[in-house]
């Protein structure tokens, strides 16, 4: 079920925080369970077995490491990476390796087709994160089975992310309390990830299924297919920071202190400091396991550098273009760090910006199309080649009806509002307090009224990093 | 070596790395105080402290340091000792 169905958000997320804050504080962690398992269960009745088969492995390799004599620490890490990633790759790369296998020899193996776990990529991740800061000394494993389901299991974390560490949580996992203000922050935050989701990611889905999608490709403008790739990243920014945003405001209700995902990417400088701000669970993952492994020797700094990128193309998904797509960010990173930030802040801050927009605009059209040929298609238009004229007014017709849409889009992807919101709770004065707090108040309230409407009048669309 | 010969040619080494001669760093520095040092950076950095003191950082060193003290006792620990350990992801 997804965060923002009204399933969820009107029945299932309030039994759970009810039942949560009337039961004793001793039967906390398995009310969270058994609610996190009925979520993942919802979504994935089959794999549930998986789920709970792997957080059991995982435990157990976890003692191994910290506890365990002689060669058992080794044995249980090896042992650990290969259960994990070994199922990560075959459940998620098997079926495209063996269609390339299949189309390089003209081979007919059967391609086999299975659906992804529930969020596999995410669960598996987190695994390995704590079977290496337990080989690292980082962290002790822990000792409670329960515990450890918790942290594999906790359902606003478990299907699509964040990638929270066992480090960050591992106190809270054991002993916890909230306090009214984490209580009504965390609220805040779920009505404003579910607007940003339902109000506004959802709806540029519609203008870039139009723009984008395989039939009226071909004879695109140039206009419509960078409208149509500009729409796509700020569909794409808004569904997956709403979703962090639900996701960290629900772990604040009930105790725990998630780290942020998003810190307004789009605001960013050069293209370096896009990924410092963009999904950044997933870039400090890389950074801190796969960054500074030692398989390159001397060239390690760009050897490692293009591993992680490879390794964030492939883990999006199996497929040419993720592949690709991890590359082209690779590049653009070395160059950076070629030219050196001593050069790149020499350069006017406005060619600073031209250029990184124009990287990533172009980037999230290499993501967009697993197709090749389409993606092909889509960049020869944006850049003039294509067989579409500059403009047409199919474009000016969506910019004029959504105009509202798209200016709240901009403006919802720049901290303008947290700002204005920072200072004038400066304000000493309580009168001036109390009156930002219930404007803020009320236009939550009116978020979530809104969010409800829409919802009720949609088909629903689930949230897009689900299929990673 | 003492602790001081490390701090000072460390300070050398940030210098260089972030372009900066302003920079004084002690023992509880860490990345939040110098405005340049990100991840990326880091990468810089980790690999002219190496060539500094010839020796290498192991992989969990790189992304546990807690702050430029724990830097100079792993360097301390490890320069010039002469052994060269064998590094890899599986050594503790």
């Amino acid at each position: 079920m997804a965060f923002s169905s009204l399933f969820f958000m009107f029945l299932f997320l309030p039994v759970c925080i009810g039942v949560y804050f009337l039961a004793n504080s001793k039967y906390r962690n398995a009310i969270l369970i058994v609610f996190s398992l009925i979520f993942y269960a919802w979504g994935d009745p089959i794999y549930i077995w998986l789920l709970l088969l792997v957080s059991c492995l995982n435990y157990l390799f976890g003692k191994m490491i910290t506890y365990g004599n002689g060669g058992a620490p080794k044995f249980g890490l090896v042992l650990g990476l290969v259960v994990n990633i070994g199922l990560l790759v075959s459940v998620k790369y098997t079926g495209f390796l063996v269609e390339n296998i299949n189309s390089l020899f003209n081979a007919d193996f059967a391609v086999p087709k299975f659906h992804l776990p529930l969020g596999l990529s995410f669960f598996t991740f987190r695994a390995i994160s704590y079977l290496v800061d337990c080989h690292w000394g980082k962290i002790k494993a822990e000792r409670s089975l329960s515990t450890f389901l918790l942290y594999m299991t906790l359902f606003p974390i478990t299907t699509q992310g964040p990638i929270v560490r066992y480090e960050t949580i591992a106190l809270q996992l054991h002993s916890r309390n909230t306090t009214v203000v984490d209580f009504s922050e965390g609220l805040g935050r779920i009505v404003i990830g579910l607007a940003k989701k339902v109000l506004i990611a959802d709806q540029l889905g519609t203008i870039v299924d139009q723009f984008l999608s395989s039939g009226g490709l071909e004879n695109q403008s140039v206009l419509g297919a960078w409208y149509g790739v500009i729409m796509y990243a700020l569909q794409i920014y808004f569904d997956f920071s709403g979703y962090s945003d639900m996701a960290i405001g629900m772990g604040r209700i009930f105790g725990f202190k998630f780290d942020e995902n998003f810190r307004y990417p789009f605001v960013c400088k050069d293209v370096t400091e896009f990924w410092q701000r963009w999904h950044i669970s997933l870039g400090t993952f890389f950074r801190d396991y796969v960054l500074y492994m030692p398989i390159f020797g001397k060239r390690r700094k760009f050897g490692g550098l293009f591993l992680v990128w490879i390794c964030t193309g492939l883990w999006h998904g199996a497929s040419w273009n993720f592949l690709i797509w991890g590359l082209y960010y690779g590049i653009f990173l070395a160059i950076e760090m070629m030219i050196g930030k001593k050069i790149m802040k020499k350069i006017p801050m406005a060619v600073r910006h031209i250029y990184n927009k124009l990287v990533i605009a172009v980037g999230f059209c290499i993501f967009y199309f697993t197709d090749l040929s389409e993606m092909g298609t889509c960049l020869k238009s944006m850049f003039f080649m294509g067989s579409g004229s500059f403009t047409d007014p199919l474009l000016a017709s969506s910019f004029k009806s959504n105009f509202i849409l798209i200016i709240a889009a901009i403006i919802g992807c720049f901290p303008i509002f947290a700002n204005i919101k920072k200072k004038m709770l400066l304000v000493k004065d309580k009168n001036t307090y109390m009156v930002v707090q219930s404007f803020g108040t009320l236009l939550l309230v009116a978020l979530l009224v809104l969010s409800g409407i829409f919802l009720v009048n949609a088909t629903n669309r689930p949230f897009l990093y689900l299929q990673f | 070596m003492t602790h001081e010969d490390i701090m000072e040619r460390l300070t050398e080494v940030f210098r260089e790395v972030f372009d900066d001669d302003s920079i004084n760093i002690n023992n509880r520095t860490t990345a939040n105080d110098i405005e340049e040092w990100d991840s990326l950076e880091h990468i810089n950095l980790i690999e002219a402290v190496e060539k500094e003191f010839s020796m290498r950082f192991q992989m969990r060193e790189v992304s546990g340091m807690k702050d430029v003290g724990e830097m100079a006792d792993i360097i301390a620990e490890r320069a010039g000792s002469g052994t060269k350990k064998k590094k890899g992801f599986f050594k503790k």
